[in-house]
């Protein structure tokens, strides 16, 4: 009723007026995977917290903590206006770049080999994480004020946008962001409106560079033994590879339809290292089997699809190129995770989605998802009006 | 606006992607499941983590103050047995450990309830150890797993600055990287340091089948043992200092007992005591008869004087009790003693229900508990104490001096106190040059090594209620009563501030602020100089012009308020008072007035308009000196101490802090007051050393530290402790030198000197030795004259005075005199420290000086 009577006119092409019109499945998507991440964390981390004599539910309570920050920063997010933010893509992208950097000073704090982290008393949080965000957004300013097809001038600005975070993520080292850069920088300038001969250049520089980072040593060793194990396990028996042939077994052994939930061996004895974070999938996979893992996997499915939606239904190619940076930064991450987790794909570190613990990639995905749904909110009056009236 | 197009073309690559992750999925949980679950079933590893060594702690000269020793213990990891044969194993076990069977299969189904992994024997021999593993048919699901143990060879030696290790509690699990059962650092070194201390655990890694059994030892990651520690403290100094605390202390407590002793001989103390016992009950009386006469009317005063015969009185009606404590105090004769006869702070004693009990003293009390009832949160017990039966609960006082600790329907657990003992000795002894810590004591001590084991009751009883554990040198506040006059002493020098008269004359005291309110220095409960009578003298006002300006040092202080009414001070150690002294003889006789009157003078010059902040003048330089905050040393639960000034006050104030009298404001009689070191005024042990290192270094305040460098297994440096400078005073080199001067003059001049006799007989180079002694006042609300003054005792020195290499502090709570108890432990320090320990002389009580 009051869909009908707006007159489809009054809508400025800019500005977003009337009701907000929410994505009813992606958001009850975003909130089953959170949920069943929840569960999948407790069912990892109790039995270990068990055999220390700590409270089984300690690192559910933790996540928990975040995934509630999460919906709050999503919802608010959603309701922030989409062309309000580009005004603001600068200050942004600067303020990732500064947080990245101090990451890189005493600041930041090292977890293993690598310093990835910044302290804020009692929290400490990931830059990178929010780098993703920083970067997608700047990108899709860039495109979006380029002529169609891309200049070459355009697609050199995209690479600098890209290159500088990239240097800085280097030298933390997480390689795993850097190939998301490079994967949503692909996706963003193909649907951004590059030509075929810009993108084909892209691919063969992106290769080159890998290769050559790998040729002049700048890599440092265990990300090479971390790659090169998943080629050959049996050269790292019980400790390199450790990790993704106990993945694989609890993954396997699952059969089609799992060993019930908390009925895991492999979980309950703790054989995946990290099992909660990077491995959260073999959670899935040992205790629902083929049929739980086929359902998550359908269920990013879903998430991405709607953000394809999002990204064919934005006012504007600001809001459609976020949706589609979003869309290849969530399609990253997922294949590239469970890959890892059935050894299809190398350890980089991706953590997946909504599902791993971790506080500063749950509330730092939510945001993203937020942005690309606060363009659905405020979508272009057709088509996306036209199914409600 | 967007190439749907290529959306769709992302969107297949997408899809693309997933299909390869299902079919892979497909693969593995469906085509090859079968294979993937018989390698999960037969192929599974346990592992079990096995418990890093903690680093060792060297003194400075590389003596091993704590280790480990390895042993072997016994675990059940549980998840290897089958439920039915627990009960066999808990038998076989028994068997072979020769305990009970009920005794293992409770620790398995206690241990089951915290986790997989149950220790069942600890420090277990090779042989043991070797037997378990091979009959593993035997013992399901024992692993033998290294356990080390923490050692501290040399017992006590250090113990404050070690620490103690124990078991995790839930604020430590809060702690970086604690986690699970392992020991972490409680205190000390152990504590501040656990994190380098406490290495790496080590994984064992067992192959089991899908019947839990072992098949076979899969890998093995060795324990990183911790980082070593190598500390600042020399093993031999702090063992003199230990030893001379201890002495001191117990010497102490044979003056205390001696000084009872002489007052029951003096037959006119022990009238005055029976007539001032009566007097007070006289005085319970009349109050009560005014408040019968007044009704429910408050009765305001009570005027002794009104004649009301010592025989004669009537007896009221309401029975009267007066806690013969408050009239005899110290000389109470059923406060505890040990087996010498020598009083002891607090004595504990445990009474089962319906038993009796003895509680030490010169007049022992019989104590029995007769009954109890349970009131469904608490136990009331009825006890009986000197003929009386009283009906007690938790941490009730009674009966003067005992207090109830801990009532069950089994036992009662009491303390019987004495406020008057000689509690604990303290010591401090600091490089002025670089602020490490050689040595740093704490009597009554304990053995780390007991807390490895667990506490036994008694030791906790006999230890813990003497708060054996803490450190007192950081955590102890103390007011730091004389020792504390280098402070407006160093001021005057760096300030040109000097006495405002010649010290015969009145002084005014808040001509502008002061007491408006008609609350006057006489009711401050703060300030510890009891005030006297009125003393006329003839008014000179002739301001001292330079440190060697002469000030008339008599034993009392006379000011006005501006209220018109005169108060008079008493210098309460030296009523004679000291004759003429300049800023030299002042600090050396330890002379109050000479002080006071800058404090003073400062307070009537606040609003002069020079600009200078004169009413927090003092303070600043308290807190440039380091006093009121921690000093940031390497140890842990290091307090701030308090430096009193007006916006503390008003804000004590405004709480109702007791710490403060409740009307009336901040007025030049505190200041007075913590000139001297006395009023509010609070400091560590480690801040006098700190502060007087800062002092006679030229003005460097350092940050302590104990630790000098942590190392690895090899020796190799990790991280070095260096000096760190805290802060900078910028003295100018004549303070530190006469200051230096004078302080050595404390212990040297033979006329006015306050520690020269603590220090005769010193042996060699007792001309390099400075010091300042301190006595101060714990106010315990006295109501009757001859109630005896509670004193603590304090002494700091500085070796050699040419060229300061040693900075000494020595407390000796509720010692008494810190001339006469303290600057004698103080004295040994110093003979270990210049002449070795064939210098070092037989302890004997110095002068009783302030």
């Amino acid at each position: 009723m009051a869909f009908a009577t707006r007159d489809p006119d009054s809508v400025a092409y800019t500005q977003h007026r009337g009701p907000l019109r929410p994505d009813i499945v992606l958001v009850l998507t975003y909130l089953t995977i959170s949920a069943v991440g929840l569960l999948m964390i407790y069912s990892a981390t109790a039995p270990g917290l068990v055999a220390r004599g700590l409270d089984p539910a300690r690192a559910l309570k933790e996540q928990a903590i975040f995934v509630l920050i999460g919906f709050l920063v999503f919802a608010v997010v959603s309701s922030i206006d989409i062309t309000e933010v580009r005004g603001f893509v600068g200050p942004i992208y600067i303020i990732v770049i500064v947080m990245l950097v101090l990451v890189l000073t005493p600041l930041g704090e090292s977890e293993g080999i690598a310093q990835r982290w910044i302290d804020l008393g009692p929290i400490q949080f990931q830059p990178s994480e929010l780098a993703k965000i920083g970067v997608i957004l700047m990108l899709a300013s860039i495109l979006a004020s380029s002529d169609i097809p891309l200049t070459w001038q355009t697609v050199a600005r995209a690479l600098v946008v890209v290159g500088v975070p990239s240097v800085l993520i280097f030298a933390q080292p997480d390689l795993g962001t850097m190939l998301v850069f490079a994967f949503v920088m692909l996706a963003m300038l193909f649907i951004g409106g590059s030509t075929m001969r810009q993108l084909g250049f892209l691919f063969v520089a992106t290769a080159v560079g890998v290769v050559g980072v790998f040729q002049i040593g700048l890599i440092k060793e265990y990300q090479i033994n971390r790659l090169t194990a998943f080629i050959d396990p049996g050269a790292y028996e019980l400790s390199l590879s450790y990790n993704q042939v106990q993945s694989e077994i609890a993954i396997g052994s699952g059969g089609l339809l799992g060993k019930g939930l908390f009925e895991g061996s492999q979980t309950n004895f703790q054989f995946v290292p990290v099992q909660s974070t990077d491995f959260i999938f073999t959670a899935v996979g040992e205790q629902f089997g083929f049929v739980g893992s086929i359902v998550i996997i359908a269920l990013f499915g879903l998430l991405l699809f709607r953000l394809l939606s999002i990204a064919a239904n934005a006012r504007d190619r600001f809001g459609s190129l976020v949706a589609t940076g979003i869309a290849a930064m969530f399609a990253f991450h997922v294949f590239i995770n469970i890959g890892m987790t059935i050894r299809i794909m190398p350890v980089t570190g991706l953590p997946l989605p909504f599902m791993s613990a971790g506080g500063t990639v749950f509330v730092a995905m939510s945001a993203a998802l937020g942005l690309a749904h606060s363009v659905w909110m405020r979508r272009s009056v057709s088509p996306g009006s036209r199914r409600r009236d | 606006m967007t190439n749907p197009l290529r959306l769709g073309i992302f969107g297949i690559v997408v899809v693309a992607l997933f299909a390869v992750l299902g079919l892979r999925l497909w693969t593995m949980q469906v085509t090859e499941a079968q294979a993937y679950e018989d390698r999960a079933l037969n192929n599974q590893v346990r592992v079990v983590s096995t418990p890093a060594p903690r680093g060792d702690i060297f003194d400075r000269n590389g003596v091993k103050l704590a280790g480990t020793r390895s042993a072997l213990a016994a675990i059940v990891d549980l998840a290897l047995v089958d439920d039915d044969d627990r009960g066999q194993l808990s038998q076989n076990l028994a068997a072979f450990l020769d305990v009970p069977a009920s005794e293992i299969s409770e620790l398995l189904i206690e241990g089951s309830k915290k986790g997989v992994q149950v220790t069942v024997a600890e420090d277990l021999s090779d042989s043991a150890a070797t037997f378990l593993l091979e009959n593993r048919e035997r013992f399901p699901g024992v692993n033998i797993v290294p356990q080390p143990i923490r050692t501290y060879p040399l017992a006590e030696l250090g113990a404050h600055v070690l620490g103690y290790i124990g078991r995790p509690n839930a604020d430590d699990l809060e702690r970086d990287g604690v986690e699970g059962n392992e020991p972490v650092g409680k205190a000390g070194v152990e504590r501040t340091y656990d994190d380098l201390l406490r290495g790496t655990e080590g994984v064992v890694e067992y192959r089991v089948d899908a019947k839990r059994k072992v098949l076979a030892l899969a890998g093995e990651k060795t324990p990183t043992a911790g980082a070593n520690l190598i500390l600042t403290i020399d093993s031999e100094v702090q063992a003199q200092l230990q030893a001379s605390l201890r002495d001191g202390l117990i010497q102490a407590r044979r003056l205390e007992m001696d000084e009872r002793r002489d007052a029951l001989i003096d037959q006119s103390i022990a009238d005055k005591l029976i007539e001032a016992q009566k007097k007070a009950v006289i005085e319970v009386a009349e109050e009560l008869a005014a408040a019968r006469a007044e009704g429910d009317s408050r009765t305001s005063s009570t005027d002794t004087e009104t004649g009301v015969g010592d025989e004669d009185f009537d007896v009221p009606a309401a029975p009267i009790t007066v806690d013969p404590i408050d009239v005899l105090g110290a000389l109470y004769p059923g406060l505890p003693i040990d087996e010498a006869g020598v009083c002891v702070p607090v004595e504990r004693v445990t009474i089962p229900l319906g038993g009796e009990g003895v509680l030490s003293g010169v007049e022992p009390r019989a104590v029995s508990f007769d009954s109890v009832v349970d009131q469904g949160s608490r136990f009331v017990a009825t006890v009986t104490i000197d003929n009386e039966t009283e009906t007690v609960k938790n941490n009730q006082s009674f009966a003067s001096t005992v207090q109830v600790v801990d009532i069950s329907d089994e036992r009662i657990i009491l303390f019987s106190r004495d406020k008057w003992c000689p509690v604990r000795a303290v010591g401090v002894v600091e490089n002025p040059n670089d602020g490490s810590i050689i040595a740093m004591a704490s009597y009554p001590d304990y053995d780390p090594t007991a807390f490895v084991d667990g506490l036994s009751q008694e030791q906790w009883d006999s230890l813990g209620t003497v708060s054996a554990f803490q450190n007192f040198a950081v955590q102890g506040l103390y007011a730091p009563a004389s020792t504390f006059k280098t402070l407006p002493y160093v001021l005057a020098l760096e300030e040109n501030y000097y006495p405002l008269d010649r010290g015969v004359g009145d002084k005014e005291v808040g001509a502008t602020a002061g007491s408006t309110d008609g609350a006057p220095e006489t009711e401050e409960p703060a300030d510890a100089s009891p005030v006297e009578e009125v003393v006329e003298t003839d008014p000179v006002f002739e301001p001292l012009l330079s440190d060697t300006d002469e000030y008339s040092c008599t034993g009392l202080f006379k000011f006005q308020l501006n209220d018109g009414t005169v108060q008079t001070k008493k210098d309460w150690k030296w009523p004679g008072g000291h004759g003429p002294l300049d800023l030299h003889g002042a600090l050396q006789a330890s002379c109050d007035l000479y002080f006071w009157d800058i404090a003073l003078r400062l307070w009537n010059e606040r609003n002069d308009g020079s600009g200078v902040d004169k009413e927090n003048l003092l303070q600043e330089y308290a807190r440039g000196f380091g006093f009121g905050t921690a000093t940031g040393i390497d140890l842990p639960f290091e307090r701030d101490g308090l430096v009193p000034d007006k916006a503390w006050f008003v804000a004590e104030q405004r709480e109702g802090s007791p710490r403060v009298r409740s009307d009336g404001s901040w007025v030049g009689g505190d200041l007075m007051d913590f000139a001297v070191g006395q009023g509010a005024t609070l400091t560590t042990p480690l801040q006098m050393a700190n502060g007087l290192a800062a002092m006679v270094n030229g003005g460097t305040i350092w940050t302590p530290r104990v630790v000098a460098q942590v190392v690895d297994q090899e020796g190799r440096l990790i991280t070095e402790n260096p000096p760190e400078i805290a802060r900078s005073m910028d003295l100018d080199p004549r303070t530190s030198r006469m200051l230096l001067s004078d302080l050595q003059q404390v212990v040297n001049n033979q006329q006015r000197g306050t520690a020269r006799t603590a220090f005769t007989n010193f042996g060699q180079g007792v001309e390099l030795i400075g010091g300042k002694t301190g006595t101060s006042e714990i106010i315990q609300a006295p109501r009757v004259e001859h109630y005896k003054q509670v004193d603590s005792a304090f002494f700091v020195g500085v070796a050699p005075v040419t060229s300061p290499k040693w900075v000494v502090s020595v407390v000796v709570e509720r010692g008494g005199s810190g001339g006469r108890v303290a600057a004698p432990i103080a004295r040994q320090i110093f003979q270990f420290l210049l002449n070795g320990s064939d210098g070092v002389t037989e302890l004997a009580p110095g002068l009783e000086a302030d």
